[in-house]
This record gives C-alpha cells, structure tokens and sequence, in this order.
C-alpha cells in the first residue's frame, strides 16, 4: 500500500461510512454499523496498521489522514445517534399526549369566610399602628355593657340598642353583648394607659332578621387612652385606617354624632371606594358612613380609676358585615350566615 | 321627627335646595336621615269654584257640580253634597293623579252623565282623615291655581333622626334653634299672647299632686265654650306633614304646639271629670284604666297616673284615658300641661310596650322653662280655633327649677379638640346657641337653658365648642404610639386553626348563636343549654351549645342546592347553662359529608369516619399539639363504631365520629357525616409555641417492610404505638402502608404491612443491625397482641 492508495481508501471509508451512518434507521442498526465503520475490521483500522509499514516520509500525512477519518466517522455517529434519540423520545412523547384542557387534579377548594378576612383587614391595619389586640366575653353583665359605658338605668339610650337577655334562674344582670364596648371598660380596669387596643367580636341585638339586620354581626373597635390625645389625633387615626383598608386615596369627614360612652362624639364617613367619592348607586353623594367614635367620656374613665384630667381617649367601631356588604355589593345579609358554598366560594377569603 | 320646611322657614329663614340643608344639617350634628315629599302622589288637582250643584238625573245619592277651575266649566259627578255655589274646593281633572289612587284620573260615564274628574275629600288628598265631604277651600284661594302651591302641599319635609341625648330637637323650635346657631340668622320664637277671659281656672278646677319626685309641675288651664270642628287648613296640612293625622280643632291644637316647642299636652273633656280635680297620684297595684287607643291597662305602684277625685283618666306622660277624651259633644277643656321624671315615663312606656310622641319627649326630659308658655299658646290656639274662652290663670303645682352652671376651661377644649381655643371662642359658641356665658377667672361658666337637658359636665359643653366651630375644621394627626402592635397568643393561634382547616379544602361558615331546643340532640360535647328569656321566634330560643347544629344546616343547604360535597367548618362561641355563672367557650367544628370531591378526575370517594380523623391529624399537627389521643367513644349522637373521645394529654378536648345515621336522617342526609368538634382552649393551651430541632442523619436508612398478623379487632394505632418502643432508637420512620384483610388469611385476622427506616445518626448502620430490631419488634409484638411476622 503506497500513499496515495491509503489516502484513497481512507476517503473512500469517510464518505461510504458517513453515508452509511446517515442512512441508519434506527439505534439498534447504528450500532451494527458504527462497528463497520469504526471497529476493528473497519477500512480507516485497516490503514491505521499499515501505518508503520508506510515509507517514513508518507506517515505524517497519512496518519493524519486516519485521525480525521476516525473523528467525521465518530461526529457523524454521535450526530446520528441524537436525531435517531430526538425520534425516539417524540415518538415516547406523542404516545403519551393528552387533552390539556381536562380539569386539574387539585385539592378541594377551602377558604376563610368573608367576615373573617374583612375583620382581619381591619385589626391588622389598626395592629400595624401599634395596637393590641383586646377579646371580651359575649355574655355581659349590664354592668359592663351599659351602666359601666355611661349608659344610665331606663334612659332612652338603651333602647337603641335591643337586647338579648340569658335566661338565668336568679340574674337579671346578665345580657348578651350589643357591642364590642365592654372590652373598653374591661381593658382600662386591667391596664393602665397608655392602651392602645383593637377589639374585635360578635354582637347581639334583638333584631328579627331581614336583608339589612341580623340578631348576631361582627364588631370591631378600638380604644386609645394615653396623655394628650384629641379629636385630631382620632380623625389621623381613622384617616390612616380608612387608607390602609380601602386604599390610598382615602378621604374621611367626620361630624357631630351621639353615643353615650364618648364625648364629644362623632360620625365618620369615608369617601366612597366604589365610585372614589364622585358619587354612586350605593353612596349617593360620594361618602359612605362606616364608623362611630368619639373621645372617650370621663364617666368611663371615672368607673375604671383612671385620672380623666390626665389621660383623654378615643375610641371607634365599626362593624364588619357593613363592610362586607359594600365591598362585596351582597343585598342581603343574611347570605353571610346560611353556609351556602356558592356563596361562601364567591366572597372567600383565600387561605 | 319630621320638620315641614315652610314650617321650619317660620322661625328662622333658610334658603337653597333642601339636599344642600339637609348636608350641612347633617354635619352639624342633626343627622337627616332622608328627604320626604308627602304629597308626591298628588299632582294636577286644582282650585275650583262651585258654580251648579244640581241633583243626578239617574241616582239619588249622586249629584251634579259645575265647576269653573280658571280655564273653563266642567261637569263632575259627586257622591255627597256638603258645597254649595261659590264654595272653593280641590277639583282632579282628568289627567290629576291623587294619593291612593293607581294611576291617572279619566273621564268617566256616571249613570248616564260623563264626569270630568272628581271633587276631592281630604282623605283623598292624605290631609286628614275625614271623608265625610268635599274639602271646602278658603274662599280666597284662586281657581286655576295649583293646589299644591296654594295649600304648600309641594312643601319638602326633612326627616330628622333625633339623637337619643337631643330632647330639644323633638320640636320645630329646637330644631330652628339649632339651624339659626349653623346659619348665624336670627331665630323668632312663637309667643303666646297673655289670653285670659272671663272667670279663673283656679275658682273651676283642683290640682293636687301627691308625688312632686315624679311630677314636678303639673299646669292646668280651661278653655270654655268650644265648639270642636276641624281645625284651620294651614295647621291640618303642618300636622299631616309632621305625620300626625288631624283630628279636631282642640286636640290638633295641643299636637301643634307639642310639634312646635316640644311640649306634650293633653285636653280633657272637663265635664267628664269628677270633681272637676285633678289628682297625680301613684297607681294602685293593678288599677286598670282604658286608654285612648282602646287598649284596657293595668298599672303597678311604680306607674304614675293622672286621675280625678274618682278613678284615673290619664297614664301621666304617655297616653290619655279614653272616657275623659274630648269629643264632638265636648264644650269645656282642661288643658294640661306638666313635667314628669324622664326615668318614670320611660319605665312606665316599657312596661306597656306603649311609646307614644308623649313618651318620647318625656322620658328625653322636656324644657321646665316651657311648661307655662306652651300651655298658653295652646290654650290662645284652641280658643281661636274653636269660638271658645280661655278662663285667666292657670292653676299650678311646683316650680321652674333654677339654672345649672357648668364651667368650661378653654385649654380644656383645645386640649380635648385638637384645635386652639380661647376663652372668647367658648363664649361665642355658646352664644350662637343662645347659652349665657360669662367669664370667670380664664374659665367660661354657662348658664343652662331649660331645653338643654343634655348639658350637665364641662365636656358637654366642650362638644357644642367643637360642633359651632365645625368637626371638618379639626385637622388630622397622628398620635404617637409607645409600643409595638400584636395580636396575642389566642388570637394568633384562633387564626392558625383557621388558616389550617381552609387550607386543607374546607370553607368556613358562620352560622347564628341561637337555636330550638331540638338542638339539644344535635350538639357535641353536650352540656345543658341557656335558654334565651326574650326571643325573637321558637327557633331561636336558646343559645348554642355545640357548633354541630348549625354546621348541619349548612350541609343541608348545600345538598339542597346538589353540592353533595360538603367541607364546612366554624370556628366560634357556644354556651352552657351551668348555674348562677353561666359558661361560654370558643369551639372549632367541622362537618363531611358526600364525596371527597365533586368534579372527575378528582375523588369520589364517599368521606367517612378516616377524613374527619385525617383533618384532625392536620389540625393538631399543624398546631404543634403533641400527647392528644383518641379515646372510647362518646354519647349517642355518634355512630357507636366509628367514632372517639379526643384527648389532649388526660383532658377531653373534643369529640369525633361519623354520626349516627339517624341524626344524618334528621337534616336530609343521606349517607355518611363526618364530624368533629374541638374546644379550642386545650388546643392552645397544647400548641407548641417554637418547634424543636432534631439532628438530621447524614447517613442513609435501610428500608424493611414488614407485615404482621393480628386479630381482626387489635386497634392499630396501639400496634404502632407498641412498634415504635420497640423499635428504639434506631427506628427513624413508621409508615403504615397496607391494611389486609381476607383470603389467604384466617378469618378474624389481619396484616397490618409497615415500612421502617432504620438508621443512626453517626454511622451508615449494617443488615445485622437492622435485622436485629426487626426481631425485637416482631418479638415484642408477639408478646403482646399475638401477632404473627408475615413478611419481612
């Protein structure tokens, strides 16, 4: 074998065996002729031990020659073999399709209800003010839930606030809770100021239930009893409040309003968040009425001994079905109380 | 309250559209609740002359009117003749739309004659009551003008809530008074002129009080020679306005002057009372007396009655008797005019369920400087509506009480109301309120009007500054808040239960805290229910006592509606009737029932006892509550073989079981209900509040599965409990992965197949090793439940 025939060879095993590879349908056959090609009996092996039997001047030449032959024989294998794998997993791929469309397998749905995530909304802004939260018993004594608040015996007062009375074989000081106001004089008999306190609860009044009233709702106000506080400090509180729950673009008016725990008291409105406070359906002239409060009334301070010279205060509530009602646009409260998953899933909070 | 804007304009002039009013009213501190238009429905009705009355030619109780409205002559049909030609009446065109009638009048044939609309009475107008004829007009009205116009029908009348501390606005002069304090114009107060005819009341009627606590004044004036009739128009159109229906020209009188000044007054008919005196006396235990509105009541010594020298005529503050009343034959009055305790009249009202616009002024307290002023308007009022005379004097028992003081420091207001306040601001604030004030060493002291019954501490008086100066003038500022916010270990970890159980696939519901006593049946950890003594239906009477009731409900509901799956939990208060103190704790319920999941391809799986046991499992575990345990099985609400006792630690902290199939049955349920109710108490009280850290191994677990034959009856928790002592140390894992019942195995048993990992934390452990505690499980299980290694 001279130079010239080896080199001959050489590129006859390149071409013949690069097409071969080409041609190899599947894996199995590509590895029957990457052993033609490549292994031992191959025309490039063949070539390879004649090298040495090659005048010396043609061994670089040729030598290099064999090399090449063995890497664009190998590259064309190995490319081979990735486009003969690609088919083989498309083929595994397309076996396996399926309608995308079908339903998820998930978990069953849950969620918090509405009133909850609302009433979590609420502490956590007055919370993330420095409040505390502050929980009371739903059974009170009239002490607590009346006289303690300034409400006087058989004063008109009481009658808006009708209640439910427990019937207890030798009470008649007990009733259950019309608002979340016996926690004020509970916290300031337990505490002393400063208090900053966030007290959220469910109430009793003796309400026959309709779309707008129900017998039991939700509750949450707060009280802050501390040296120098003023009405402005309680409008900045509530103004903050109003942002950190309906947004940032928040505006609040309050005005004079009477409940007999605070003094002087107050009405507080909220610009609408449904139409921004241009003026809707639901508001009417752009601001919504969602809150009470007042500056606490030195009676209060007086029945718990605290000095009303030095510690002044404020307190507010609101109430959460309320809220729950504008923000969802429900007609009917009752809907929050009947369990009703189609409506429980609407208004869910998500967990 | 309803305040007739013409009749508000009286006192004091306000302008503008009444929306703008009732805004700044509302600010103010005069809340409007809405803005009413009484006589909306009436519309296109206008002032006609009588020109022919003339007989029907086809029936004989109908007749024929010609009718000149300004525009021209029409032909009505008319069921009574109570007008004559030249009279003015209210004639409705075809077209006019009235009151209680649907729809638009038309021309309609009468027996023969065609009527062009219809002479109105004033029921058909909604002015009075009276339908027994046309209303005659004032003969100076002018036909063709509109009688909405000419009778200020069109008139707006603002409808105020009255805030429970404000007994002065209980009238159009108080709430004048506080319009002119929000306006700065000048107020008119109505006088009444000094009327005295002759004879004295004194020398005619007695007045003796025998309780001066409750009846601190008591004023009575006669009226003789009157003749009862309606009263003028103007004054039935205020009152129809005002909401209170016209009657006669002497009881309208002292309604109009109640509206007017806020002073309740009642007439008598002073023939009809023995003596004629008046006795304010306590009532008897169980005197009865027949009220004004038919109603026969009886009284208790705490009640206050107005009588004469012979038996009571009257419930002092709230409603008059019905046999001294005045009526049409009536022709001498005793007009009264007093002062009772508010506390008295409210309780007397409450205990006759009986509020009245007597009551209400009452039991708020009304002004004692107006006892005397109001009783001479009405006694000028009822003299001029009715022809009769107004006797000179009056006959009076106590005093006009004098005025309180209340001392007001200005550093005080500025202090309370965030603004700066000077002691001239005090002053002219409670000038515009028309409070004397004077100033006394920097401090300002206010003499207290009559009607200012809400005026008693200095912080009331801070509260007028602030509402004078405007609430919207206060600016906004932050306090400074000296400690960090939170939410306490309770409330934290109530929310943890909650997020865990909606996590895990369920909604939660709220359901009410009332209930039948059915529920009983119903409840979980049962103990025995407080009963409601007020309420509102049967099916409320009683508090909760378990969440299981309400949470049935709703999974009725939602089978109702064909959402089989139900996943519903709560988290809330029940009570117990347990003694003198009765008892509530915070609960944590859940309900299953249906399948797992509704929708292929998820589970449709009918849920049973082993949900419920998985939700617990999540629960507790999520909370970090570690030595709870299920124990026997609790009362019958349960179905007896599938269901647990759930203790924490020794404590029984819940109950939790498929329920029995009769209770199921009771609220529509068909099949399995799952269920377990949690007091949340011992549950926090167990939660871990920081997570321990355990070394993780490094080396890897050999892996043995292995299967053991027991009796069909040995409860596997306790094989696993025994399992894990005996596995030691080196057991890192347990998991029960099969659960075998049946051929080939001998009746009456099971396998229960485990899979250990075995590993140490220091070393990779050998096959001798394991094996080693392998044998000693399976030895130990032997030991103890008979147990036989299948596999392993």
């Amino acid at each position: 074998m001279d130079r010239a025939e080896a080199l001959r060879i050489l590129e006859d095993a390149r071409r013949d065996g690069v097409a071969a590879v080409h041609g190899a349908a599947d894996l199995d056959a590509l590895r029957q002729l990457e052993v033609m090609v490549l292994g031992r009996r191959a025309q490039v092996a063949k070539v390879q031990r004649e090298l040495g039997r090659l005048p010396a001047d043609d061994r670089p030449d040729v030598g290099r020659a064999v090399n090449e032959t063995f890497e664009a024989l190998r590259g064309a294998v190995a490319e081979r073999e990735a486009a003969l794998r690609a088919q083989a997993d498309d083929a595994v791929a397309e076996a396996d399709r399926i309608d995308v469309t079908l339903p998820g397998r998930r978990p069953p749905p849950g969620g918090l209800h509405a009133l909850t995530e609302i009433e979590r909304e609420v502490v956590d802004a007055f919370v993330s003010l420095g409040y505390r939260v502050s929980e009371g018993p739903e059974l009170e004594t009239e002490w607590y839930n009346f006289d303690a608040l300034n409400f006087p015996p058989d004063h008109p007062a009481r009658l808006t606030q009708d209640t439910v009375y427990p019937d207890v074989p030798g009470r008649d000081d007990l009733v259950l809770r019309t608002h979340t106001s016996p926690v004020q004089i509970r916290t300031m008999e337990s505490q002393e100021p400063p208090i900053y306190v966030v007290i959220p609860g469910r109430c009793f009044r003796r309400d026959t239930p309709d779309a707008t009233h129900l017998p039991v709702f939700n509750q949450v106000e707060i009280l802050a009893v501390d040296e120098g506080l003023s009405l402005a400090d309680m409008k900045g509180t509530l103004e903050a409040f109003a942002r950190a729950l309906f947004g940032p673009d928040q505006r609040i008016r309050i005005y004079p309003d009477y409940f007999p725990f605070v003094e002087p008291g107050a009405g507080v409105d909220v610009s609408c968040f449904l139409c921004g406070g241009g003026g809707c359906r639901v508001c009417g002239n752009g601001w919504i009425e969602i809150l009470g409060a007042g500056m606490v009334h030195p009676a209060l301070f007086e029945n718990t001994g605290i000095d009303p010279e030095r510690y002044t205060g404020f307190a507010a509530g609101l109430g959460i079905e309320r809220i729950a009602m504008l923000r969802h646009g429900v007609p009917d409260i009752r809907m929050y109380y009947e369990g009703d998953v189609r409506f429980l899933s609407q208004v869910a909070g998500r967990a | 309250m309803r305040v007739p804007l013409s009749w508000l304009r009286e006192y004091t002039p306000v302008s503008g559209p009444v929306e703008d009013l009732a805004e700044r009213m509302t600010m103010h501190g005069l809340p409007v609740d809405r803005i009413i238009r009484p006589w909306e429905g009436l519309m296109g009705v206008r002032v006609g002359r009588v020109l022919e009355v003339s007989d029907h030619p086809g029936a004989d109780r109908l007749c024929r009117i010609v009718v000149d409205d300004g525009g021209g002559q029409h032909e009505v049909v008319v069921g009574v003749r109570n007008m004559a030609p030249g009279d003015v009446v209210p004639y409705a065109p075809p077209g006019a739309t009235l009151p209680g009638f649907e729809g638009k009048l038309e021309r309609r044939d009468i027996r023969g004659v065609l009527s062009e609309g219809m002479l109105c009475s004033p029921k058909e107008l909604a002015i009075s009551g009276d339908h027994g004829g046309i209303l005659i007009l004032p003969g100076d009205l002018d036909p063709g003008a509109d009688l909405k116009e000419a009778l200020e029908l069109d008139q707006a009348v603002i409808d105020l809530e009255v805030l429970a501390n404000r007994a002065d606005l209980l009238s159009i002069v108080g709430v004048a008074r506080e319009v002119a304090a929000m306006t700065g114009d000048e107020l008119r107060v109505p006088r009444a002129e000094a009327t005295g005819g002759p004879g004295r009341a004194e020398d005619v009627v007695t007045v003796e009080v025998t309780d001066r606590e409750k009846c601190p004044r008591y004023l009575a004036r006669v009226i003789r020679g009157v003749s009862i009739a309606p009263s003028p128009l103007g004054a039935q159109v205020r009152l129809a306005a005002a909401g209170i229906r016209p009657r006669s020209n002497v009881v309208d009188a002292t309604n109009y002057v109640m509206l007017e000044v806020g002073q309740p007054l009642h007439a008598f008919d002073l023939h009809l009372l023995a003596g004629p005196g008046i006795v304010v006396r306590r009532a008897s235990e169980g005197e009865r007396l027949t009220t004004l509105d038919g109603a026969e009541r009886s009284f208790t010594e705490d009640d206050l009655l107005i009588a004469d020298r012979d038996r009571p005529v009257a419930v002092a503050g709230v409603i008059g008797g019905a046999d001294t009343e005045v009526t049409g034959a009536t022709s001498d009055v005793l007009l009264e005019s007093a002062r009772f305790q508010p506390v008295s009249v409210f309780r007397t009202s409450r205990r006759l369920g009986l509020r009245t616009d007597a009551s209400t002024r009452f039991d708020r307290g009304v002004d004692p400087e107006g006892v005397e002023a109001a009783a001479d308007r009405a006694a000028a009022m009822i003299a001029a509506w009715s022809g009769g005379t107004a006797l000179e004097g009056a006959v009076d028992v106590g005093e006009v009480p004098t005025r309180r003081t209340v001392a007001v420091r200005s550093d005080r207001a500025s202090a309370l109301l965030g603004v700066p306040v000077v002691p001239s601001d005090v002053r002219q604030a409670l000038g515009r309120l028309l409070i004397p004030a004077t100033e006394e060493d920097g401090r300002v002291v206010a003499e207290i009007p009559g009607h200012r019954v809400d005026l008693e501490r200095e912080v009331d008086l801070i509260e007028e500054v602030g509402r004078i100066t405007g609430y919207g003038r206060i600016p906004s500022t932050l306090p400074g808040v000296r400690q960090a916010g939170g939410l306490d270990r309770f409330h934290r970890l109530r929310r943890q239960i909650r997020d865990l159980l909606s996590g895990a696939g369920m909604y939660e519901a709220l359901s009410y805290s009332f209930g039948p006593a059915g529920d009983a049946e119903v409840s979980a950890l049962a103990r025995p229910p407080l009963r409601i003594a007020n309420p509102i239906s049967e099916e409320d009477g009683f508090l909760r006592a378990s969440l299981l009731p309400g949470l049935l409900r709703a999974a009725r509901r939602n089978v109702g509606h064909r959402r089989t799956s139900v996943r519903l939990f709560e988290v809330g208060t029940v009570f117990a009737a347990t003694g003198a103190r009765p008892d509530e704790e915070e609960r944590v319920a859940v309900i299953l029932t249906g399948p797992a999941a509704e929708q292929w391809p998820a589970d449709r799986r009918e849920q049973d006892f082993l949900d419920g046991k998985g939700i617990l499992e999540h629960l507790l575990d999520g909370m970090g509550v570690a030595g709870w345990s299920l124990g026997g099985p609790p009362h019958g609400l349960w179905h007896p073989g599938r269901s647990a006792t759930v203790l924490i630690g020794t404590e029984l902290a819940g109950e939790l079981g498929e329920l029995h199939p009769r209770i199921g049955g009771a609220f529509d349920l068909v099949g399995r209900v799952t269920a377990f109710e949690l007091r949340l108490a011992p549950v926090v009280e167990a939660a871990l509040a920081e997570p321990g850290y355990r070394e993780l191994s490094r080396f890897p677990p050999l892996r043995r599965d292995v299967a053991f034959v027991v009796g069909a009856r040995v409860p596997a928790g306790e094989v696993r409990t025994t399992l894990e002592q005996a596995g030691g140390p080196l057991l890192d894992r347990v998991v029960l992965f099969d659960v075998f019942e049946g051929d080939p195995l001998p009746a009456g048993t099971r396998s229960l197949a485990f899979a250990l990992d075995l590993r140490a934390p220091d070393r990779t452990l050998t096959d001798e090793e394991a094996d080693a505690v392998v044998r000693s499980i399976a030895e130990r299980l032997q030991a103890e439940f008979g147990a036989r290694l299948r596999s392993g």
